[in-house]
């Protein structure tokens, strides 16, 4: 019973950063850019989270920090891929280098430190009890005394989905991915429209940084993004970027996540319980793969993209 | 009515790098009129619309709308102001609503962005009613028909309250019947006070329905008439500078031996659609078979399963009497020469070299632009044998090393065309050879596939192998969107309707009109048909008739 | 080619001012940095050799990665394919014992290998399965990363050692060293040379590099797409394997270590998107590279500049070069268009001849 909720509880903290990453995602997705900067974006979030809070000594700067980190980001981002007509796949790599070298050369040249910085000075964000819900026997402390971010991130699920599926901004963004000319046409210039895409994955993405390197542990190591941002990017293409099913497949993320946590105390070695997320992505693949092939082709496409190679 | 409504004066659009687009254009549009443009491809007319409808800004020049001086920055302030534009293509959302569409980019909205959507919604359907456009509104874009996309286009600019309509070659991709009911919608509208521009190129359509007519070629203004006792000879004058004869010289066709044969086939997608339903046709050396068909009746899945990039599923395909059925694309290529339709999504690479692109498949099939080893090209034999292509087909290119991007699309398309014809297959399939492409290339390609008709291995005489000095001509299956060059070229035309061959024609002895009503479904293919046009595709044989043909 | 050349120029002079701009905003000595950069990089016969050796793997993995992308193969596994490669080099070197002129073609061969099957997990799931590379080769990444760590702290472990490590690899399998220059340098500069033969001049490498600018047109013009795509992920793997076999047989330390070979794998994917998949270009931005990362070390001892800041420049360096690329000729193509309408608004009688054929240089 301890176990089942242990696990439980960590496949929750374990999915949100997934999840906020992938939300951000979600813009990107709908607005047909080829987003891999999330990555870089996540880290860089982490790393300003932490020296926001460490030099002012509160987590409120830390995550206006960290949102702000990944927001430059965003910005250098769009600014190439969008203005300057850079390859989105170029641009993207190019920002992950600049997170991993940034984050890296950055933390020597601030903290003094290689590998990873800790400070007592560094504010973690606060857990929330919930009242009703955290005194319930099983269901209180899976759901309740998480980092508030937790509970953002669920409420900005069900908020993106409205925005996307249900306002002017999202009908016009959803235009853009699918064909921009149709939008500039109508006067809306596509351009912005992805380019705002963009910013608010950069936001997003950095309070996913956030929560790892305030919420989820309370230091900055190099490299701690440690590929979440590409699940979350393997994660939308599974869900076709749908906010809600998003959602549920970071849990099942977290799930794994947190299995592999779970398995350390066996005798299985901790290298092959880590492997465990990564694995999952590539079987998720695979069902999503097979599902595809099934399922009767989209109206677009007449023929013969089944068997197209090389993209 | 206000007789200048629109002020064009002096316009002069260049388009980066230095392709003068408009030169100088004056133009003057009254209000209430039905007026049209009319010239050839790449004479300005698409240009110097999309100048007034604030799409592309003009090098230099001013515009006046209701006597005051504008200059839209965008689109949408002409739409404001009350001018809209119907593109040649579609700018439309393929998996929206037409409902959706419509309202883009003028959206209901409520508290924080909200759509809100009830009062449009009786709006764009009353807008509906009163036009007569007969659509539902909350059909997916995707799932209708062209012309009823067209109407979509026309219901965005309804609902954003425009007066002035630019319409831009909208009969293009409309069968006869649906531009007959276009050209009712336009006179609706027009009586309700629109004034509409009509962009067009052919002199017919023109005629039929305008005020006036403004004739441009190369970018400028040549002439503005009111439409009272106009011919079109004059407008043909007028638009190409010299008189025009209005078909395509051609020798008779002599046919003979089987080239290609298609029996049977059948094509279901991976949606369950049935999109070839026992297709069954063959094409004889020396004649030209044309396909017509609106987009999406098959046409595509056709091709594909000709040149192997689809699996053929049922049915049979045999090239020069040998069963390809089940053969990979590389062997087909041996026996065919194939102009893809769109030849910058298929025909080339276009960031790579001319040299690069003029040599696909002949680097297989080639020996000589092997070097000593023969996994390894010489790249100073291929660039030779891209030389003798550009000097064959008149290419203009500074050398075969530039990117073929840089060069005109007619120049692109006639590397594209040579590259195959140069091949000395007896069968050559062409999918639209001359969409988008300028007129003096138009008719080269089109001389030299009737050249290719009448002898498969002329050109090929100097380069290639020494087997293409085969006398007789090749087996042409030509597939085109334009009825005028399935007029101009073919020497039989089969129609294509929901995946199936529904007529078989001869077009000496048939009109567009029939086609067209062929290509809608209107005329079934009725089986007491068939001896017909059998019969008359053996009259087409030829003066010597079908036995002696072979040459 | 000298257009190109001159374009890069200048987005690498940016990028080197920007890098200027943000060492002097940090406090920084920033031209006795420089200076350092490329004297401990460049200008004397040890800087030089140090070069060399960084080059080496930096030329492999940007050689992988150029194969992979300009073949449209999203090959995003370097990191893995590196780690595979070089542990297959450490398990042969420490089970075998040959003498060398057997054993170095063997472990050379063996590298390859192992970096080609790594490489032919993803290729074999996209032609099978229909998944996309991308994923499935960035997943693999962390699946080789942990699957090493645990052979080298777990089964392959050498107890004689604090940190994870293997054991050493028996001698035979060692590379050369002459004055300081390691023989895996001509390896790699072997492994260049056959791979320009391959991409530049044969009909698989044409039918490969149309592949990647066009799939659909190389389809359509015959090619076997399918079977390009497996071959161009195999040669991407064997090279980015090749790589790490190379950090285990030249070098030092002759074991696979942890945490080894840190960059080198995006470090490559990196050079191929500035060389834009070409392999001459490859080549020099790999020594360009290798030059920033060993001047790196030199500006930490000179101007306490941490060495890591070699990291950001590359970033900001492919940036700039690549913006640069397709900014310029848009800036080229709008201002040739303004001269041109300028002239058509003067001339006003004459151009009716010409239209806008005669003005174009064709």
């Amino acid at each position: 019973m301890h176990l089942v909720v242990e696990m439980l509880r960590s496949s929750v903290l374990a999915a949100t950063p997934v999840l906020l990453a992938g939300l951000g995602g979600t813009y990107t997705y709908y607005a047909n850019v080829f987003n891999i900067a999330m990555e870089g974006m996540m880290l860089i979030g982490a790393f300003t989270a932490v020296a926001g809070s460490y030099l002012a000594g509160s987590w409120v700067v830390g995550m206006l920090a960290g949102m702000a980190g990944g927001l430059v980001a965003a910005l250098v981002f769009a600014v190439f891929a969008v203005y300057l007509k850079t390859d989105e796949f170029v641009t993207g790599t190019a920002i992950n280098m600049l997170g991993l070298g940034g984050t890296t050369y950055a933390l020597r040249q601030m903290f003094r430190v290689k590998g990873a910085f800790m400070s007592p000075r560094i504010q973690a964000i606060p857990r929330i009890r919930i009242p009703l819900i955290g005194t319930l026997p099983g269901i209180g402390p899976v759901l309740s005394g998480h980092p508030f971010l937790v509970y953002v991130t669920l409420a900005l699920a069900i908020l993106i989905e409205w925005h996307i599926f249900r306002t002017r901004y999202g009908l016009r963004l959803r235009a853009s991915g699918e064909d921009p000319r149709a939008v500039d046409s109508v006067g809306v210039s596509s351009d912005r429209i992805r380019a705002q895409a963009i910013l608010i994955s950069g936001a997003l993405c950095g309070l996913a940084g956030v929560y790892l390197s305030l919420g989820y542990v309370t230091l900055f190591a190099e490299n701690m993004s440690n590929g979440r941002g590409w699940i979350a990017l393997a994660v939308i293409i599974l869900t076709r970027g749908r906010p809600l099913g998003l959602l549920t497949m970071s849990l099942v993320f977290g799930f794994f996540d947190g299995l592999g946590l779970s398995l350390q105390s066996t005798k299985i070695p901790p290298q092959f319980t880590q492997m465990v997320p990564y694995i999952a992505t590539i079987a998720a693949l695979y069902l999503y793969s097979r599902e595809k092939r099934q399922a009767p082709s989209a109206p677009t496409g007449p023929t013969g993209s089944s068997e197209q190679a090389g993209q | 009515m206000d007789d200048h409504f629109i002020e064009m004066r002096s316009l002069i659009k260049v388009y980066p790098p230095d392709t003068l687009a408009l030169d100088q254009v004056d133009l003057t549009i009254k209000e209430g009129e039905i007026h049209s443009l009319i010239g050839e491809n790449g004479a300005g007319k698409s240009t110097l619309m999309k100048v007034l409808y604030g799409m592309i800004s003009a090098s230099s020049g001013e515009i006046s709308f209701r006597g005051r001086r504008v200059r839209y920055a965008s689109p949408r302030e002409a739409v404001a102001a009350g001018i809209g534009m119907v593109h040649q293509e579609f700018m439309l959302v393929p998996s929206y609503t037409i409902y959706e569409n419509v309202i883009l980019g003028a959206e209901p909205v409520g508290r924080l962005g909200a759509l809100r959507n009830a009062d449009a919604r009786r709006r764009v359907q009353s807008l509906v009613d009163r036009y007569g456009l007969s659509l539902n509104i909350d059909d997916r874009v995707c799932d209708t028909s062209v012309g009823a996309q067209q109407k979509v286009e026309i219901l965005k600019l309804l609902y954003r309250d425009v007066d002035v309509l630019i319409m831009d070659e909208p009969t293009a991709v409309l069968t006869p019947q649906e531009t007959g009911e276009l050209f009712r919608r336009l006179r609706d509208l027009n009586a309700a006070g629109k004034t509409i521009i009509f962009i067009s190129h052919k002199l017919d359509e023109v005629l039929e329905l305008s005020d006036t007519i403004t004739v441009m070629r190369r970018g400028r203004r040549v002439a503005t008439w009111e439409n009272r006792g106009l011919g079109k000879a004059d407008l043909a004058r007028a638009m190409v500078g010299r008189d025009v004869v209005f078909s395509v010289d051609k020798p008779p066709a002599y046919c003979g031996d089987v080239v290609f044969e298609a029996r049977d086939l059948s094509y279901v997608d991976a949606g369950g659609r049935r999109r070839l339903d026992g297709v069954s046709f063959e094409v004889r050396r020396g004649e030209i078979v044309g396909i017509a068909g609106v987009e999406g009746n098959g046409q595509l899945e056709l091709v594909q399963l000709i040149t192997g990039l689809g699996p053929i599923q049922s049915g049979q395909v045999k090239i020069c009497g040998r069963d390809v059925t089940r053969v990979p694309v590389i062997e087909r290529r041996k026996l065919m020469c194939y102009v893809p339709q769109d030849r910058k999504a298929s025909g080339s690479a276009q960031n790579m070299s001319l040299a690069d692109n003029a040599v696909m498949t002949h680097h297989r099939l080639n020996p000589r632009l092997e070097s000593r080893w023969k996994a390894l090209l010489s790249p100073a034999r291929c660039r030779r044998f891209a030389q003798n292509l550009v000097e064959t087909f008149g290419v203009l290119t500074p050398n075969v090393d530039t990117p073929i991007s840089s060069l005109s699309g007619g120049n692109q398309q006639k590397v594209v065309v040579g590259r195959e014809f140069l091949f000395s297959a007896d069968f050559v399939l062409l999918d639209q050879p001359t969409r988008g492409v300028d007129v003096g290339s138009v008719e080269f390609i089109q001389r030299e596939i009737i050249r290719k008709r009448d002898s498969a291995g002329d050109v090929t005489a100097d380069v290639g192998a020494g087997e293409g000095a085969v006398a007789a001509g090749a087996g042409c299956l030509l597939i085109s969107a334009d009825l005028d060059e399935l007029f101009s070229l073919a020497d039989r035309i089969l129609v294509m309707h929901r995946g199936q061959v529904v007529a078989d024609l001869v077009p000496r002895d048939t009109t567009r009109e029939e086609v067209g009503e062929y290509m809608l479904g209107v005329r079934e293919s009725q089986s007491e048909r068939r001896p017909r046009a059998q019969a008359a595709s053996a009259s087409a044989l030829g003066p010597a008739g079908e036995g002696a043909c072979v040459k | 080619m000298s257009k190109n050349a001159l374009t890069a120029l200048a987005g690498i002079g940016v990028a080197l001012l920007a890098g200027l701009v943000i060492l002097w905003a940090q406090g920084y000595p920033a031209v006795p940095s420089y200076a350092a950069l490329f004297s401990y990089s460049l200008f004397s016969k040890f800087a030089i050799v140090s070069t060399l050796n960084k080059a080496t793997p930096l030329i492999l993995t940007g050689l992988s990665a150029a194969v992979g992308f300009g073949s449209n193969c999203v090959n995003l596994g370097q990191p893995g394919q590196f780690l595979i490669g070089a542990m297959a080099v450490a398990a042969f070197g420490i089970v075998c014992d040959l003498p060398a002129p057997v054993m170095i073609p063997l472990a050379i061969m063996v590298a390859l290998a192992a970096g080609a099957l790594w490489a032919g997990i993803a290729a074999g799931l996209r032609r099978r399965f229909n998944m996309d590379e991308f994923i499935t080769t960035l997943m693999l990444n962390f699946i080789a990363d942990y699957f090493t760590l645990y052979l080298i702290s777990g089964p392959m472990w050498d107890r004689a050692t604090y940190s994870p490590m293997t054991k050493a690899t028996n001698p035979g399998s060692w590379l050369p060293m002459w004055d300081g220059l390691s023989a895996a340098f001509v390896v790699s500069c072997v492994a260049f040379v056959v791979t320009w033969v391959i991409w530049d001049r044969s009909k698989l490498g044409y039918e490969w590099r149309v592949m990647g600018q066009n799939s659909v047109f190389s389809r359509v013009g015959g090619c076997n797409n399918e079977a390009n795509f497996t071959r161009a992920m195999l040669l991407s793997g064997a090279l980015a394997g090749l790589a790490g076999g190379m950090m285990v047989m030249g070098g030092m330390q002759h074991r696979f270590v942890k945490g080894m070979g840190a960059n080198y794998a995006w470090d490559g994917v990196m050079i191929a998107i500035v060389a834009a998949n070409g392999m001459v270009p490859t080549g020099l931005y790999a020594l360009f590279f290798a030059a920033i990362q060993t001047g790196a070390m030199g500006m930490e001892l000179e101007t306490a500049v941490p060495s890591e800041f070699a990291l950001v420049l590359q970033a900001i360096i492919v940036l700039f070069v690549v913006a640069s690329r397709e900014s310029t000729r848009l800036l080229i193509n709008r201002l040739a268009a303004n001269l041109r309408a300028r002239a058509a608004a003067g001339a006003e009688q004459d151009i009716s001849k010409g239209g806008g054929r005669d003005a174009s240089g064709r």
